[in-house]
Formats: C-alpha cells, structure tokens, sequence
C-alpha cells in the first residue's frame, strides 16, 4: 500500500510518514501543494492525506486539479473544522475529512476505510478460501491457524487480496509496495511472492505469465 | 406611579399647569377688564340721564318763594323706559318732598340719597344709581338695574372658560405631539442601547437629528458602540485565530505521543511520559475545541438553525448517553418529561443537555442521584436538571458560568473538564434568547434550569 502524505507542518509530516511506515505503508511525502498535486498525478497511490492550508498551492486546487485525471483516495487533514469546511472538502472529491488534532490510530483506521471502498471491498476482514486477513489487525489466518508474514510479505497479500481477481503487473505491485526513497531489487517481489506460495498454499496465488500475478 | 416618573409626563404636566396658569391669568384679566368697561358705560349713561334731569329741573315763574318743577320734554321721555323691566329710571325730589316723581320703571322703594354722601354713584341691590342734588332738599336720582350688564358679563366669564378650555386642549395635545417629537431619539437611542446591551453589537442608533444636541449624544454612542462592537469582535476572532494555530502543533504532540506510545512498549518509563503527553494534547484538543466554539457563539457566526425541536426528546437522547457513566458511580436517574417544544438547534440544544447531565452526574456523591424534568409554560419551555450533590458554594454561585472558572478547585482539571463546558451551555442558551439559572444550598445538591421561548 502506497500512501502520499502532503503536509506543510514538518515535524507532523516526519511523524506521520514514521508512523505511517510503521503500519506498513510504502510513504512518499511532499511539502507544499505544488509538489503535492505533481507526485499524486505521477503515481498511482492507494491513498493520499492532504493538509488544506499549504504554501504554493492550495488543498482545495491541488484535489480540485487532481480529480481531473484520478480517482485516488483523498482524505483530508486540516485545522479547518468548519461544517462549510468540510461540506467543501467532501464536496470537491475528499473520501474522508479529519479535523486536526486528530489521533493516529483513528486516521489509519479511516485510511484503511477509504482503500478498501477504493478497492470496492466493505469489510476491514478479507476472506480468501481458507485465509483470512484482518487488514486492522494486520494478522492473517489459514484454517484459523495464525500465519506469520513479514510485513512486506503482508502488505504483497493485503494488495492482493484487496485486488480480487484482478491481474496485478509486476510494476504495479512494486509502485504500490516501494516508496519513492527505497532501492529495490528486481527479484525481491518473486521471494516475497514465493514465500506467500509456501505459507498459504502453492496455488492461492496465480502467476500469468507476462501480465502478472493474481489472486482467484 | 411609574408613569409619571417618565420625562415625557412631568414634561406634560408642568406644561398643562404652566397653560392652565396663563390662561386663566390671561382670562381673568379680560373678565375684569370687560366687567369694569360694562360698569363704566353703564356709569356714562347714567351721567348724561342725569344731566338731562337737571336741564329738565326748571324754576316755577313767579313763584314765591322760589319752587322749582320738574317737566321733563318729550324727546326725553325715550332716554327712560316707561314699561318697567331692565331699563333706566329716574326718581326726582323736589324740596324734601316725601312724593318724589318717578318714572313708572322706577323700582318702589327707592331711597333718598344722603346729601353728605361723597360718591355721586351707588350700587344699591341689583341697581346702579347716580343722583345730583342741586340745592338742599332736590336730588336727582338715575338708576338702572344691573342685571343686563351683569348677565353679560357672566356670558363673557363663561365664554372665555369654553375658550380656554378649548386652547388648553388643543395646548395639551400640541404638547403631547412635541413632547413625543422631541423623545424620539431618545427612544432610539434607548432601543439601540437595549439591543446593544443584550449582545447584539452591530446595533447603531439611526441618527435622525444628526445636528442637534442629541445628534453629539448619537455619535457618541455609536462610535462607543463601534469600539464595543470591535473589541468583542477582535477578542473572538484572536480566541479563534489562537485555538486554530494551536492545531498544528497539538497535532504533532498527539501525533508523536501515540507514535511513541506504538513503539516504546517495553520501556515503561518512556512510556509513562508519552501517555502523558498523549493526555495532555488530548486535553489541549479539547480545549482548542471548546474555545472555538465558544469564539463562534460570541461572534454570532453561526446563526442558530431555527427546527423545532422537542426538549423532551433531546434530554432522552442526553441521558442514553450519560446512564452508562452514571451508573458507574451508582447513580439513579429519574427523568420525568413533558414534551417541550421551541424553535432552535437540535445539536446545540443537544449539547446543552449532555453538558448539563455530565456535570450533574460528575460532581454528585456515589450512589446519588439526577432529577431531569422539562415542562412548558405559556410562551416557554424548560429544562430542569437537579442532582443530591455536595451543591455549589454561595459565592461561587454567580461565577459558576464564567470561563475557565473552577467552583472546586481541588478537582482541578484531571477528570478532563476544560472549565468551559458551562460556559458554553449559556452562550448556546443565550444564542437561543433563553436564561440559565443556577440554584444550590451547599450540600443539598444543585438545579439548573434552561428556559427557552418556545
């Protein structure tokens, strides 16, 4: 998972990407409105936390200019807590609004709502034949048996799953699983593919050859 | 006798009196001007009867001694009325007679005027009198009666009543009219003022007599008015302005403490010191959102969306959320609600209640209770809120819904309160056009009461 953190206020944008690191997000961030809107039109995240206020160019323009061309989850962090506020925000394209200041835990769990509607899914517990995956846990199941997965292991399956019987390509795989600071390997998304493979079953996950992977 | 304390009806008073003096000075100085000039004429024409008389007073020829007799010629005899009634008539004695000659109007028993009287004139009666006497032992008399002059003067007197009567009237009312005129502004200065003083500060006096007096007065005030209107303005938009940049960095001290807190599970001490500062930007967060919320009710931004609303269901609400919390402390809830509806905003209203029900619940002995009724009067509805706590202190009593003021300093702020929650239900109230009342005898619990204009 993918996320695009923009935020003026440094010392929140180091904690929240620290954080947002932690709960296993692949983060890139971005300072001002400009940077913002020109990484959120470059990739392909599967969330985007946006401030309003922001120097250069303004929340409300950088969604507004966005949502031109993307359909990317938005959800909104601002000190702005006005209902007209957030009618705006909501109204502008925003999937979410959250009021600063705000607690952690809440803003991943509504960073989790929001990827899964974008991904079509209801439910915070995705069940694949036998495997279970709790995305607010972060723990996955095989016949009730707990599974342990690394975390990049976890976050492969979680896009996976998340993307049901849709084709994954490789490249999309390592945009969503890689932020923008890290040098990655080649061949790592094969290991962690691989020993997906070995804990949950050999055929829980399908490779088609020059498209991608797939979960059926 | 409120009444006659006001401006306007000492103004019209001592204007009716001052009126009332005039004219009936100016009336009776016509009445007795008018009256002497009756007298007078009624004096002249006696006179020249009089010297009619005497022409006609003629020496017997011949006569020894010397008589004297009295023809009087007949051109003459149409200066006296013959037939009695209100006109002149003379009476003539001629040497001491006792048969004086008289004309038939002449009343019967007239008598014969004192020779040492010094007034030629009398007023005998109802009779004006003039008389001559031209030797010793003849007087000629000429009288009238006066009941004529007198019936006109009575008709001027009375006259003149109606007159003044009518002038007072017309006075009186003209009076009311400039006397209302003149208050004008001083009753829009006084409804601009009530409003200003019941919070509405953008209330200026229209200034219809910008030159005069209280023309200085009105702009005066307005720009008191303006500076009011400003201060109040600049100190809500600063208790905004100062909550709304307090938001970022509680957010970086929330956001680092629960960061921290995610990952220094094993150190107990750090731990203990980012659950401190979890629960201190928690309380901050709570305050940044009370003080902005009371900065909107100053400023009035938020008009109140006007639904009805029933007091009764809002209350129901309130206490669905208050009973897991009391029942905590052991605390029994006794509801008893009528349905009460006004015009207002559910959610504030909403948070009228639960404000209300969380103090009585929180400052109440264990095992206490919370007495919640609401009821509507002619014209209003209210809301009553009881509870068996210690109560509040006499002289904390008109404190208690100030800002930031603590009636149990001892609890201090550890349980959570920012010290507003009160002062926010009577902003909220006030918005409203409502009154919040607090009552309390030390240790015999405290009741609030909201009253609403339904």
């Amino acid at each position: 998972m993918r996320l695009l953190v923009v935020e003026d206020e440094l010392d929140l944008l180091s904690v929240l990407v620290r954080a947002a690191r932690k709960e296993g997000y692949a983060v890139d961030s971005a300072a001002d409105g400009e940077e913002g809107l020109y990484k959120a039109q470059a990739t392909d995240y599967d969330a985007i936390v946006l401030d309003m206020m922001l120097p250069r160019l303004e929340g409300w323009e950088v969604l507004a200019r966005l949502r031109q061309t993307k359909a990317t989850p938005v959800l909104i962090l601002t000190a702005r807590d006005r209902t007209a506020d957030r009618v705006r925000g909501l109204d502008i394209g925003a999937d979410d609004y959250v009021v600063k200041p705000f607690d952690l835990p809440e803003l991943f769990a509504r960073l989790r709502a929001i990827i899964r509607r974008g991904a079509h899914q209801t439910r915070a517990v995705l069940e694949v034949g036998e495997v279970r995956i709790d995305t607010a846990a972060r723990t996955v199941t095989r016949q009730g048996q707990p599974v342990t997965l690394t975390a990049r292991e976890y976050v492969v399956l979680e896009y996976l799953a998340l993307h049901r019987g849709e084709v994954t390509s490789r490249t999309t795989l390592y945009e969503h699983l890689f932020d923008e600071d890290e040098a990655t390997l080649s061949n790592i998304l094969d290991v962690h593919i691989y020993n997906l493979r070995k804990k949950l079953g050999q055929d829980f996950i399908v490779t088609r050859r020059g498209h991608g992977y797939c979960i059926e | 006798m409120k009444r006659f304390q006001s401006i306007r009806w000492r103004l019209q008073i001592w204007y009716g009196l001052l009126l009332v003096a005039v004219l009936s000075g100016f009336g009776a100085a016509v009445y007795r001007v008018e009256s002497e000039r009756q007298f007078r004429r009624g004096d002249e024409e006696l006179q020249r009867r009089l010297q009619v008389l005497a022409a006609s007073r003629h020496p017997v020829p011949n006569a020894r001694p010397p008589r004297q007799h009295f023809v009087l010629l007949p051109e003459n005899t149409a200066l006296f009325d013959q037939k009695g009634g209100a006109g002149f008539y003379y009476v003539v004695w001629l040497h001491g007679s006792d048969a004086p000659i008289r004309s038939t109007s002449a009343p019967p028993d007239v008598p014969m005027p004192e020779e040492s009287a010094s007034a030629r004139t009398r007023v005998r009666g109802a009779f004006h009198e003039a008389f001559l006497i031209p030797a010793h032992g003849d007087c000629l008399l000429v009288g009238h009666p006066m009941a004529r002059d007198r019936a006109e003067v009575h008709r001027l007197a009375w006259g003149l009543v109606v007159a003044g009567s009518a002038v007072l009237l017309f006075g009186l009312m003209g009076g009311a009219w400039l006397v209302h005129r003149a208050l004008q502004p001083i009753r829009d200065i006084s409804l601009a003022a009530q409003k200003v003083a019941t919070g509405d500060l953008t209330q200026r006096i229209a200034s219809s007599a910008s030159g005069s007096e209280l023309g200085q007065l009105v702009n005066v005030l307005n720009s008191t008015f303006a500076r009011l209107d400003a201060a109040f303005t600049q100190q809500a938009r600063f208790t905004a302005d100062a909550a709304h940049e307090l938001r970022t960095p509680v957010s970086v001290m929330l956001a680092q403490s629960q960061d921290g807190l995610a990952s220094a599970c094993e150190n107990a001490e750090h731990r203990e010191a980012f659950e401190a500062s979890q629960r201190a930007a928690h309380r901050m967060r709570r305050l940044i959102d009370s003080l902005l919320e009371l900065a909107r009710l100053d400023a009035g931004q938020e008009s109140p969306a006007r639904q009805p609303c029933d007091l009764a269901t809002i209350a129901a609400d309130g206490l669905k959320l208050v009973r897991p919390m009391a029942a905590q402390h052991g605390i029994q809830i006794h509801a008893e609600l009528v349905a009460a509806i006004c015009p207002g905003d559910g959610d504030r209203l909403a948070q009228v209640v639960t404000n209300l029900l969380t103090n009585a619940v929180e400052y109440n002995h264990e095992g206490g209770e919370v007495h919640v009724s609401t009821r509507h009067d002619n014209g209003t509805v209210a809301l009553v809120v009881r509870n068996t706590g210690p109560g509040i202190a006499t002289e904390d009593l008109p404190r208690i819904f100030d800002r930031f003021y603590r009636a149990d300093k001892a609890r201090g702020s550890g349980a959570g309160h920012t010290g507003l929650g009160l002062a926010i239900v009577k902003a909220i109230v006030q918005s409203h056009g409502g009154s919040l009342h607090a009552a309390s005898e030390a240790g015999q619990g405290a009741t609030f009461t909201v009253t609403l204009p339904s």
